[in-house]
C-alpha cells in the first residue's frame, strides 16, 4: 500500500512538472512569434514615391496637387512625367527642394500621410479581405437552434414565421435589442426554458433562420405565437391573430 | 447458531448504508440546489439594483436637460440618458417576470433612449431643440420620475424580503407549464396604468411609433378577394401543374393586425420531389408578397452569374421593371439576389426585391417583395444641390474610390434621402460612404464583407 501511494505521488510530481515546464515554453513561444511579427511589420516601411510609383499614395498626391491647382491631368495614381513636373512645381513654390520626389516633408506640406501600404505587398486583398471574425453566421445558427427547439415538425413556412417572430422583436420596443437577448429573455419561449434550444439544428431550422434573416416574413410584422392547445396564459388570448399556420397562431 | 445470527444482520446493514448514502446525497443535492438558487436570486437581484439606478439617472439627466442650454452640455446628457435607458431596458429584459406585466415599461426604455438620441444628432447638426421637443422631454421626464418611485417600492419588498426573483426556477423545473404563472410579480401597477394614455412618440428614429404604424405605400387600392387571390397564386408559379392549394387559416384581426393584410396559401404539385410551395398574396392590391419553395438543391450546376440571369428574366416577366441587382449570397445550393429599383439613374435602396435561384435547374425558389410593397411610390426625386466634385471633397481623401453613383437610401427607419454613393476601400477593407447630395452632410458608411459566398454589408 504505502509503495502503491509512493509511486502515484512520483508519477503525479512528474507529470505536474513537465506540464508546467510545457505551458511556460508554449507561452514563451507565443511571445516570441510576436517579436517577430513586430519586427517583420517593422522592415515593411514605406519608400517615398517618385517617378514610377504607383497606388493609392500617388492618388492622393495628384488630388491634392489638382486641388491646390499644380496639376492638370487625370487622377490615376501613376507617377508619371506630369506627376513629376507638377511635384517640382510645388516643392519650388513652397520653399522644399526641387527634387519630384515626394518625400516626408513634401507629403507634409502637402497634407499628406504615406501609408496606403504599396498594392504589390498586399495581395489577394480583393477577394480574401480579412474580415476580422465580423459575420452573421453565429446568428444564423442561434436563430436555427430556437426555432429548431421550438417548431420542428412545423410546415416549413411556419418555422420560418417563427424565426421571425424573433427578428420582429429586435425591431420592436417592447423587446429587447438583439437576437439573444429575445431568444433568451426569461420566459419567452419554452424551448429555452426546457433546454431544448440545446438541440443540434436540422437542416431546416438553418434554412429557415437563413431565409427570415434575409427578410421572408410569413407572420406579417407578428411579435406572438402560441399553441392554442397547450397555451396556458390567459394574457395570450388577448393577443390579435393574423395567421396560423401549422400548430401555431401568430399575433401582435 | 452463529451464522444465521450472522445473516440475519446482512440485509438490515446494507439498508442502513444505502439510506445513510442516499441521505448524503440528498442533503448535498438540497444544498447544491440552494446554492444556485441563492446564486441565481443574487443575479436577478443586481440586475434590478442596477437597472434602478439606470432609471434615477435617466431621470435626472432629462431634469438637467431642461435647464441647460448650452449644447455641448446638452448632447453629453442627451447621450448619457440614450445610454443609461438603454441599460436599464436591457437589464430589465433579464429579469424574471411575466413579460407582459412590463411590456410598456420596456417600450418606454427604449423610446426614451431612441427619441434621445435623436436628439444628440439633432445638437451635433446644430439643430436646437424645439419647444415642442422640450415639452416632450419634460414629460418624459414625469415619466420617468413615477417609474422611480414604482421601482423603489418594489426595492423595499426585495429589501424586506418578500420578494424574490430567484423562486421560479426551484420550482419551475417540476412544472413547467406553471412556470409563467410562478414569475415573481414585479408590478409596476401605476407607471403600466400611466403608459396606456402615453401618447404616440414622433421623431426620426427606428423604435417611433410613426416608423411602427408606417402603412405599406406600393400596394394600391383594389381590393381582392380569396378565389381572386387563388388565381393570382397559381399565376404566379404559372409553369407547373397545380394539384391543391389550401389556405392558412386567418386570424380575426388579419386586417387591423398584420403588416401587410394577406392571404397564405400552400400550393401542391404533381411534381413528386417538391414539397408544397407558399405564397403570401395581400389583400389590397392582389400583389404576391413573398414566395417560398422549401425544395433541397442537391447539385451546383451554375454559376452565380447564370443564375443571376434568371433572376432579372423572372423579374421581367412578373412585371418588375427597372429592377437592378445590387449585392448576392450564396448557400446551400441557392443564390440569394438582392434587386433595387432603379429610376433616373438613381438607385433607390427601399424597394427591394429579393430572389432565391436554385442552383441546379435555375427555378426561382423563393421571392420576397415586402420591402418593395411597403416603400415603392411615385417619387418626385430632387435634383442634387451637390455635384459629385463636390461630394467628393467631403470623403476622406485617401479613400480609394471605385464607384460614384447616385442612390436613395432609408433613413431612421422611415424617411429617405437622396445620396451620392462612394464605393471603394480604406486600409484594405471595402466601404461604402453616403454623402447627402442636398446637405452634404455624410449619412452613412457600410462596411463590405467579402468571402467567397458573396457580399454582406454591415
Amino acid at each position: 500500500m504505502k509503495k502503491f501511494v509512493l509511486t502515484v505521488s512520483v508519477f503525479t510530481l512528474i507529470f505536474l512538472s513537465v506540464y508546467s515546464i510545457y505551458i511556460s515554453q508554449s507561452v514563451e513561444n507565443n511571445m516570441e512569434m510576436t517579436n517577430i511579427q513586430a519586427y517583420a511589420d517593422g522592415l515593411f516601411t514605406l519608400d517615398n514615391l517618385a517617378w514610377g510609383s504607383t497606388g493609392q499614395d500617388v492618388k492622393n498626391v495628384q488630388w491634392k496637387l489638382l486641388q491646390w491647382g499644380y496639376y492638370n491631368s487625370s487622377v490615376d495614381g501613376i507617377y508619371g512625367a506630369k506627376t513629376y513636373a507638377a511635384v517640382k512645381y510645388f516643392q519650388s513654390k513652397n520653399g522644399l527642394e526641387a527634387d519630384g520626389v515626394v518625400g516626408p516633408k513634401t507629403a507634409a506640406a502637402l497634407g499628406i500621410t504615406l501609408n496606403a501600404p504599396p498594392s504589390a505587398t498586399k495581395p489577394e486583398s480583393e477577394e480574401t479581405s480579412n474580415n476580422n471574425g465580423v459575420g452573421r453566421d453565429d446568428n444564423v445558427y442561434l436563430l436555427a437552434k430556437a426555432v429548431h427547439g421550438e417548431a420542428r415538425g412545423e410546415p416549413y413556412i411556419g418555422q420560418v414565421a417563427v424565426a421571425a417572430v424573433i427578428l420582429n422583436r429586435v425591431e420592436h420596443p417592447d423587446f429587447p435589442n438583439t437576437i439573444a437577448s429575445v431568444i433568451y429573455q426569461p420566459g419567452a419561449f419554452t424551448a429555452v426554458s426546457d433546454g431544448q434550444i440545446n438541440l443540434e439544428p436540422n437542416q431546416d431550422a438553418i434554412k429557415a433562420a437563413r431565409d427570415a434573416l434575409n427578410g421572408w416574413d410569413p407572420s406579417y410584422g407578428c411579435r406572438y405565437y402560441w399553441n392554442p392547445v397547450t397555451a396556458t396564459s390567459k394574457w395570450i388570448w388577448s393577443r390579435k391573430v393574423v395567421v396560423k399556420i401549422g400548430k401555431h397562431w401568430f399575433g401582435n | 447458531m452463529k451464522p444465521i445470527r450472522y445473516k440475519g444482520y446482512i440485509i438490515p446493514s446494507i439498508l442502513v448504508i444505502a439510506l445513510a448514502i442516499s441521505g448524503f446525497w440528498g442533503f448535498g443535492q438540497y444544498k447544491y440546489k440552494n446554492d444556485y438558487k441563492l446564486l441565481l436570486n443574487n443575479q436577478y437581484q443586481r440586475m434590478f439594483f442596477d437597472m434602478k439606478d439606470h432609471v434615477e439617472t435617466v431621470q435626472v439627466s432629462l431634469s438637467k436637460v431642461l435647464v441647460s442650454e448650452s449644447r455641448v452640455q446638452n448632447s453629453l446628457l442627451l447621450s448619457q440618458i440614450w445610454q443609461q435607458s438603454l441599460y436599464a431596458q436591457e437589464k430589465l429584459s433579464q429579469i424574471p417576470v411575466k413579460r407582459e406585466q412590463l411590456g410598456k415599461t420596456q417600450k418606454f426604455l427604449n423610446q426614451v433612449g431612441d427619441f434621445c438620441h435623436a436628439m444628440v444628432k439633432n445638437q451635433l447638426e446644430d439643430r436646437p431643440l424645439t419647444s415642442e421637443q422640450r415639452n416632450t422631454l419634460n414629460e418624459l421626464q414625469g415619466h420617468t420620475e413615477v417609474l422611480t418611485e414604482e421601482l423603489a417600492g418594489v426595492y423595499e419588498n426585495i429589501m424586506k424580503g418578500n420578494l424574490t426573483f430567484g423562486t421560479i426556477q426551484g420550482e419551475g423545473d417540476r412544472k413547467l407549464k406553471e412556470a409563467d404563472k410562478q414569475m415573481p410579480d414585479m408590478q409596476l401597477v401605476n407607471f403600466e396604468e400611466e403608459m396606456a394614455e402615453y401618447p404616440e412618440l414622433i421623431y426620426d428614429g427606428p423604435f417611433s411609433d410613426e416608423t411602427l404604424n408606417a402603412k405599406p405605400k406600393g400596394l394600391g387600392t383594389k381590393q381582392v378577394g380569396k378565389d381572386e387571390a387563388v388565381e393570382i397564386a397559381k399565376d404566379f408559379i404559372v409553369d407547373k401543374n397545380v394539384t391543391n392549394i389550401t389556405m392558412f387559416p386567418e386570424g380575426e384581426q388579419n386586417d387591423e393586425s398584420a403588416s401587410i393584410p394577406a392571404y397564405t396559401f400552400s400550393i401542391a404539385t404533381d411534381n413528386k420531389d417538391e414539397l408544397e410551395t407558399y405564397i403570401g398574396v395581400s389583400k389590397t392590391g392582389g400583389k404576391i408578397i413573398w414566395m417560398e419553395n422549401p425544395r433541397k438543391v442537391k447539385e451546383n450546376k451554375l454559376s452565380v452569374d447564370q443564375a443571376r440571369k434568371y433572376a432579372e428574366k423572372f423579374l421581367k416577366e412578373k412585371g418588375y421593371e427597372g429592377m437592378e441587382p445590387n449585392y448576392s449570397l450564396k448557400y446551400d445550393g441557392i443564390a440569394l439576389f438582392n434587386f433595387a429599383y432603379k429610376e433616373e439613374d438613381v438607385t433607390i435602396y427601399t424597394d427591394l426585391i429579393k430572389v432565391e435561384v436554385a442552383l441546379d435547374t435555375g427555378e426561382i425558389l423563393a421571392f420576397d417583395a415586402s420591402a418593395y410593397l411597403r416603400s415603392h411610390h411615385e417619387r418626385d426625386i430632387p435634383q442634387p444641390k451637390l455635384t459629385e466634385r463636390e461630394a467628393r471633397d467631403r470623403v476622406r481623401l485617401d479613400f480609394d474610390i471605385q464607384n460614384i453613383r447616385l442612390t436613395i437610401i432609408p433613413k431612421n427607419g422611415r424617411t429617405e434621402t437622396l445620396c451620392y454613393e462612394f464605393k471603394g476601400k480604406y486600409n484594405g477593407e471595402n466601404f461604402i460612404v453616403y454623402i447627402n447630395a442636398l446637405t452634404g452632410q455624410q449619412e452613412q458608411i457600410l462596411r463590405v464583407l467579402k468571402d467567397e459566398n458573396g457580399i454582406l454589408m454591415i
